[in-house]
């Protein structure tokens, strides 16, 4: 059992290594996006909510946190196929891993904003108001308070996208998206290929193993409180 | 260290005023109020919870901005100024907490370094300042070390040499021994009155604590109901016979909830200025 296993792993492992490949180029660009366009909107939210030194900007507050809202609550299928039309308008088709990254992104980005406002949270209104009273501007409060302060959490919050959406990517690949999950689905599912299936989810654990304790590691590093 | 001519007062507080609204109708937190406070003066604000003691103080650096009056510190009116101006002038004023309030995962040194960054200084004035400020609190040897592994007295020497970093001319502090023991109390209530003494500089406080008030305060202002009720000069830690708060003293005690008045000689440990005396 053990042995074919590692034969048909030997056999595949050329399709393994270029399903691997995509599953990266897909996790790289989305999780890109959540970084950047979630990470920052996180922050505009955080910082535009209630007795915080934003909070005057309450309609882009309100309107920032219906957006997050209303994409969380897209399944992710459904939000797939969804935007489809946009997908082929910005990469020119709508199966491969980078069509899939358009979906996948669009969706970290929202997610990873709500969590990353729900990390800020736990530094305390005292610490960023003895800041704004030392003439801190919002812009140093963000760089030298908050991502400093909360950067464990941060890390965390990453560490989290990374292992959910490596599942999503997944997901991604039952419409053509390619990566490990298009494999388990090609071989496993469609051709009753039970033990590439097993090598595919072994992948996927080791993986999601991997990213988990590397962040844990890395987030209690770098927490000095 | 301050070059501000002493005639000008340091704060002046001109019929500030600022309601807090809540679900059931307005809470009033500071009636309409005037306060002055003369440069090189320590005064305290004392009076009981939810009188307004903190409100009023954090009206002085704009932290809460009052719905109407003046703000005006050293001269210049906070309240007419834009935020980039307003930042400018709060480097200035320096602020201490009761919980302190200090950058968890910076080390001290780079605590006391925040002000200075953020105010653009240069490395070597920041390494100077740092250094100055953690010999003044006595802290010299813990420049490395992480809040968490700090006492609490320690953690308030730290948001002192912090608050002391750019220079500044006026310290507001907001209970800042409410979470200390008395002993380090006395020894941080010691530093403030190094503070006042040796480097010139005005300073705001709020306490409840009437021990806190009478060893190291020359005038204080007592509220109640978002008001201003009774203003007195402290003698050699006396609170002047037939005010509210000689009364208050008499019928809750010092706030410390040890020692009886007699046994403390609040002029003991902190020598005054012979003009405050
Ligand atoms: N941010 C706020 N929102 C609503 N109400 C507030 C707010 N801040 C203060 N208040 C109210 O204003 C009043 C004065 O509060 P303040 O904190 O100034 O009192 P205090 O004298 O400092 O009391 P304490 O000794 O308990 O610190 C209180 O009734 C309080 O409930
Ligand atoms: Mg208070």
């Amino acid at each position: 059992m053990l042995e074919s296993l590692l034969a048909t792993f030997i056999e595949l492992l050329p399709e393994i290594g270029k399903a691997a490949g995509e599953t990266g180029l897909m996790l790289v660009i989305c999780l890109t996006a959540a970084l950047l366009f979630g990470g920052s909107l996180g922050i505009l939210v955080f910082l535009t909510s209630k007795g915080q030194v934003l909070g005057r900007f309450r309609r882009f507050n309100l309107v920032a946190n219906g957006f997050i809202n209303v994409f969380r609550s897209f399944p992710f299928i459904i939000l797939l196929v969804a935007v489809s039309p946009f997908t082929r308008h910005i990469v020119g088709t709508s199966i491969g891993p980078l069509a899939a990254s358009v979906p996948l992104s669009l969706a970290a980005i929202f997610y990873f904003a709500r969590l990353i406002e729900q990390t800020l949270r736990d530094v305390p209104r005292g610490v960023i108001e003895a800041a704004e009273a030392m003439g801190a501007s919002p812009l140093q409060i963000v760089r030298q308070v908050l991502l400093v302060e909360a950067r464990s959490g941060l890390i965390l919050a990453v560490t989290i996208t990374a292992v959910s959406f490596l599942s999503y990517s997944a997901v991604a690949g039952v419409v053509g998206g390619g990566g490990i999950g298009d494999l388990a689905i090609r071989y496993g599912y469609y051709r009753f290929q039970t033990d590439v299936m097993l090598i595919t989810i072994v992948l996927l654990v080791i993986l999601v193993q991997g990213i988990q304790f590397f962040g844990q590691w890395l987030a209690r590093r770098v927490d000095k409180r | 260290m301050t070059t501000q001519p002493t005639d000008v007062p340091a704060i002046q507080l001109r019929g500030v005023s600022k309601s807090f609204r809540t679900p059931d109708g307005q809470e009033v937190g500071v009636q309409p109020t005037d306060l002055e406070v003369a440069a090189g003066e320590i005064h305290g604000i004392i009076g009981f919870s939810g009188a307004g003691k903190s409100t009023l103080l954090r009206l002085a650096n704009l932290l809460e901005r009052p719905d109407a009056g003046q703000v005006i510190v050293h001269g210049d009116d906070l309240t007419a100024m834009p935020p980039a101006t307003l930042r400018a002038a709060r480097q200035r004023i320096g602020m201490i907490f009761q919980h302190f309030n200090l950058l968890h995962n910076r080390t001290v040194a780079d605590n006391v370094a925040f002000p200075l960054r953020i105010a653009g200084a240069s490395p070597e004035r920041i390494r100077e300042r740092v250094d100055t400020c953690l010999a003044f609190v006595g802290l010299a040897e813990k420049a490395g070390a992480y809040p968490a592994q700090l006492s609490g007295g320690q953690k308030q020497r730290v948001a002192i040499a912090r608050a002391l970093a750019p220079e500044p001319h006026v310290l507001l502090a907001d209970e800042p021994t409410s979470a200390l023991d008395p002993r380090t109390t006395q020894s941080l209530l010691e530093v403030l009155a190094d503070v006042n003494r040796r480097l010139g500089v005005t300073i705001l406080l709020v306490s409840h604590e009437m021990g806190v008030i009478r060893r190291l305060c020359h005038r204080v202002s007592v509220m109640e109901g978002g008001h201003i009720v009774e203003r007195l000069r402290i003698d050699q830690g006396r609170i002047p016979p037939g005010s509210q708060l000689a009364q208050w003293l008499k019928d809750y005690g010092d706030g410390t909830g040890d020692a009886p008045e007699e046994e403390v000689d609040p002029t003991a440990s902190l020598q005054r200025e012979a003009s405050h005396a």
